[in-house]
């Protein structure tokens, strides 16, 4: 159970990198399954539109890629969110952690239990943290060079958009939500562990493409293979 | 002798009673030349009846005699003998050198309007006394609502800039006119004309005024040209059911009364009207708000309060849409508003916006309308907002000031409000709204547009709140870590928001005064042409508010250019003008920018002596003569027969020369030119004569090209005569003469006396 909270913090840290399971199971849910698979976009992806860095640049960088729609290699979707709607996921120890860092958000889609989400500045540059929210109160509130670190919360279950005034290119996803959620990794597969065994609802959210729920038998010891296919 | 002293100092203290009276007593003060008939009435009274009998003369004169000639009193003759003459010497010294003030103008306010006009080719018989549009309301009661919402609507989309929401000339760009818009509310306009006389003076505007109406600045357009005669009637059919005056009817048909039984108040629901006051409050604010905000507000934010009025998508920045629950300005934590915040908007209006202050409303309905709002946006169902903890005030002085600038620096305010605070961020920076509108930064320099108001105190409010909805955050979380980030510097451990309230307030001007008249003066040495030269910036200028040109399409309803500094001067052989406005983007088309910025100087042609043409750019029949830069080229001279009709002159006509330049946000340009040349549509320039100047700019960033512009209503100039030795001469003379009269009365007293 430690590790696999150690394991979560970690993966939200570094979560472009891989599968990411950001809550374990409710507490002694031991002989779960777990299920994996992938999450396609039907059809070719958005070429994505790429910006002209106009200030800070010694930190941001020269140009920025934005693609609202990332697709890997193999037409895998990357940063979809794929949750077990029916189950609900162990409360965190720590909160969530959302970084600015190089001018973007890291993670790009923040996975967070219902509480406080922790924001960082390593970027030592003015940001500042505007939220669509609707069921959370939105929020703007400035970040500068000074302030390393805030602490926002987010209590309602919510996919909030989230930006930075300051540089335009820069998009990222808060995604609050009490079941367990995985993200889909660069080419589009996910693992989602420690499922209770018995038949769940599996629904896999994009920010821009929207929804889709399948029904998966899960059994204990037992890997499921599921697969998903998002339309433009 | 105590009776004869007291008629003289009654008859001073009635005077000087009168003369308190009339100049602090009256509510509107009344004007010098008014004041001094009532005193010199006053005077003929208090003189008539100090001699209404040979005792009382008598009585009233001993103390002026006794002064003249008793020895005891010789002192105060010699200070008399001293003040009186300096008193008048400073009078005439005063009257010299008054500065110059614009020709009287004379003309016949409501000139008798014609009996018929020709309206595209069409005879009009302005006599009668039902519209086509009254009549086809008495034939079909039912069509009223339809022509009251028709005329609700032109008035938003085409008058209300100018003649305001509430149909009082307060729009938001009156201030830019002279005259000021028609104010339909007031018992001075359509209260007493004809319905006839109204669609004349729509139809045919400023242009088509008679004679005897002329000269005059009227920016009225003759709406001929874009309205239907239907939509004329039904426009002035909405301000006299909005205003609740009935027409006046020409005698020969009073009889008829016109359209009965359309008392005020009862417009239907959802009408887009911004129509009467409601007749009668209905239970419970809610339905009292309803029933305003259905009259006042749906033009702008919508019936359903999404800010989709009919007017929404003229308005930059668009109405508010309420269902987000998202408010600009607020003195509480969070998105949303406290009802004092809501009241406070509702009542004062949003500067720089196209946002009203309703005060003219009774406190319960402006109160009704906050309730009302409120039930928009589902957040407000049982939110608890809490007011926001204002730091202790620190009053503004050289350190605060000094601690401000480093905070304006650390907070990286330069992000968006530019490295000057004109509002000028980095190129390229789009700014969005969280409705995906485009954004504007506040230019720091213009605290009247301050959305909030521009006290320090709104200032610090808005620093510690965010304007909510727009990409500005609040900063009251980062003030403590900035503390903390250089403990060594004590302007940073021991800053306050107020110091960088002070700072942003020290940008622009504590007050603003718009210029009436420009004075050109002459120059002393030499004029230079790089407009930073500090002959130039030194030298006080006349500030001119600029407006939006919203007649002829494409219109600017919200210029980004608001006002101009114009400096101008000028020497035997040419005027100089210098114009500083300020502008966040520099856009150059040899440098890859669409569209060019641009200026211009507008004159008459030629010496000027005919009718003055309409103030955006005359017609064919009064072209105008222009002085004009555009970014990218030289500086040029053009004529124009209208707005978008402009002829650039080329080759050895053009004679104007000048430099411009652009930093953080502002321009400066030179432009000069020989007072007279040898092309015949020049203007004249003749020193000590009144003649009309009017000023446009465009902001290319902003994609202003030919009537989309900001432009200045005519104004006059003048190029003043050398400073007249009179001024130095007349005085000490007058001030002699005075005193050699003074001597000689003395004498003669004393001569009397002794010879009695």
């Amino acid at each position: 159970m430690k590790q696999a909270i150690v394991a979560s913090v970690l993966a939200v840290a570094v979560a472009a990198a891989g599968v990411v399971l950001i809550a374990g199971p409710p507490a002694g849910a031991q002989g779960g399954g777990s299920i994996s698979g992938e999450v396609k976009l039907a059809g070719a992806a958005p070429a994505p539109k790429v910006v002209k860095v106009n200030k800070d640049n010694e930190v941001c960088g020269q140009e920025k890629k934005i693609a609202e729609v990332a697709v890997g290699a193999g037409g895998g979707l990357s940063n979809a969110l794929v949750a077990v709607t029916d189950a609900k996921g162990a409360k965190p120890a720590k909160p969530a952690v959302l970084d600015q860092k190089g001018c973007e958000f890291h993670p790009n889609v923040v996975v967070m239990a219902p509480g406080e989400l922790k924001i960082l500045n390593s970027d030592g540059v003015l940001h500042n943290i505007h939220t669509f929210s609707t069921a959370n109160p939105p929020v703007n509130k400035a970040q500068p060079k000074f302030k390393k670190e805030m602490v926002e919360k987010f209590e309602k279950p919510e996919l909030i958009k989230v930006q930075c005034d300051a540089h335009s290119w820069m998009l990222g996803w808060i995604y609050v939500t009490e079941n367990p959620t995985a993200v889909t990794d660069g080419n589009g597969a996910f693992k989602l562990e420690n499922v209770p065994p018995g038949k769940h609802k599996v629904e896999v959210v994009h920010p821009v493409l929207g929804k889709q729920a399948k029904e998966v038998e899960v059994k204990a010891g037992q890997d499921t293979k599921v697969a998903f296919e998002l339309k433009k | 002798m105590p009776a004869p002293r007291g008629k003289f100092i009654q008859a001073v203290l009635v005077l000087i009673a009168a003369a308190l009276l009339f100049r602090y007593g009256i509510r509107p003060p009344m004007p010098f030349s008014v004041f001094s008939l009532y005193m010199a009435v006053t005077l003929m009274a208090v003189l008539v009846y100090v001699s209404s009998d040979s005792d009382s003369w008598r009585a009233f004169v001993a103390p002026i005699w006794a002064t003249l000639t008793e020895p005891g009193r010789r002192p105060l003759r010699l200070a008399l003998g001293v003040a009186i003459p300096l008193l008048i010497g400073y009078y005439a010294y005063s009257q010299a050198a008054a500065r110059a003030e614009a020709p009287l103008e004379l003309r016949a306010v409501h000139p008798a309007p014609p009996d018929t006009i020709s309206f595209r080719g069409k005879e009009i018989n302005l006599q009668h006394a039902d519209t086509p549009v009254r009549k086809d309301i008495k034939q079909n009661p039912a069509n009223r609502d339809k022509h009251l919402a028709a005329g609700a609507a032109i008035y938003i989309r085409n008058c209300m800039y100018c003649h305001g929401d509430l149909l009082d000339g307060q729009g938001h760009f009156a201030h830019g006119f002279n005259p000021q818009p028609a104010d339909f509310v007031g018992p001075n306009t359509i209260a007493q004309l004809s319905e006839g006389f109204v669609f004349w003076r729509i139809a045919k505007g400023g242009p088509g005024l008679p004679k005897e109406s002329t000269p005059w600045n009227s920016a009225m357009p003759a709406w001929e040209d874009r309205l239907t005669e239907e939509q004329i009637w039904q426009v002035i059919y909405y301000l006299y059911e909005t205003t609740g005056h009935p027409p006046r009817v020409m005698e020969s048909h009073a009889a008829g009364p016109s359209a009965p039984g359309l008392a005020a108040g009862v417009l239907a629901p959802g009408a887009l009207a911004l129509g009467p006051r409601p007749a009668a409050a209905q239970s419970g604010d809610v339905a009292l708000g309803k029933q305003v905000y259905e009259l006042r507000c749906a033009g702008c934010h919508g019936a359903s309060g999404k800010g989709d009025g009919p007017a929404a998508e003229l308005l930059v920045p668009r109405p508010r849409d309420f269902t987000a629950g998202k408010y600009k300005i607020r003195t509480v934590a969070g998105p949303l508003a406290s009802d004092q915040d809501l009241l406070r908007i509702v009542t004062e209006g949003m500067p720089g916006t196209s946002m009203p202050a309703w005060r003219s409303l009774p406190e319960k309905e402006r109160s009704a309308v906050v309730a009302y709002i409120k039930t928009f946006a589902e957040s407000y169902k049982g939110a608890k907002l809490e007011a926001v903890a204002v730091p202790k005030e620190v009053a503004s002085s050289e350190a605060s000031l000094r601690r401000g600038k480093k905070m304006f620096d650390a907070f990286e305010c330069v992000k968006c409000h530019g490295q000057a605070g004109r509002g000028d961020p980095a190129p390229g920076s789009d700014l969005k709204d969280d409705w995906g509108q485009p954004i504007r930064p506040a230019n720091l320099h213009h605290p009247w547009t301050f959305r909030g108001g521009s006290e320090r105190k709104d200032v610090v409010m808005r620093l510690l709140t965010g304007v909510a909805g727009t990409p500005m955050p609040a900063i009251a979380d980062s003030v403590e870590d900035y503390r903390k980030s250089d403990e060594k510097d004590a302007d940073v451990r021991e800053a306050s928001l107020w110091d960088l309230a002070n700072y942003v307030r020290s940008l622009g001007p504590e007050r603003l005064n718009w210029a009436s008249l420009l004075s050109i003066p002459p120059a002393t040495g030499a004029v230079p042409s790089d407009p930073n030269a500090e002959s130039w910036t030194k030298r006080p200028g006349a500030v001119l508010p600029l407006v939006g040109q919203v007649i002829i399409d494409p219109r600017n309803f919200n210029p980004t250019v608001d006002m101009l500094t114009v400096r101008a001067v000028y020497t035997e052989q040419e005027a100089v003008f210098h114009l500083t406005w300020d502008d966040p983007t520099a856009s150059d088309p040899t440098k890859g920018a669409p569209k060019p910025d641009m200026v211009a100087v507008q004159l008459p042609t030629g010496p000027g002596t005919g009718d003055r043409p309409y103030f955006l750019m005359g017609d064919g029949s009064h072209p105008v003569y222009l002085l004009t830069w555009r970014a990218g080229a030289e500086v040029g001279e053009a004529t124009a027969a209208g707005v978008g009709k402009m002829t650039p002159q080329a080759g050895e006509a053009v004679q104007a020369k000048g430099q411009v330049a652009y930093d953080a946000g502002q321009y400066r340009a030179v432009i000069r030119r020989p007072l007279k040349t040898a092309d015949a549509p020049d203007f004249v320039f003749r020193p000590g004569e009144f003649f009309p100047v009017a000023f446009w700019v465009w902001d290319g960033s902003d994609g202003d090209d030919g009537p989309k512009a900001a432009v200045s209503t005519w104004y006059y100039a003048r190029l003043e005569p050398p400073p007249s030795k009179r001024q130095f001469v007349m005085p000490p003379i007058l001030a002699l003469v005075a005193g050699a009269a003074e001597l000689g009365l003395a004498r003669w007293a004393r001569r009397r006396r002794e010879a009695a």
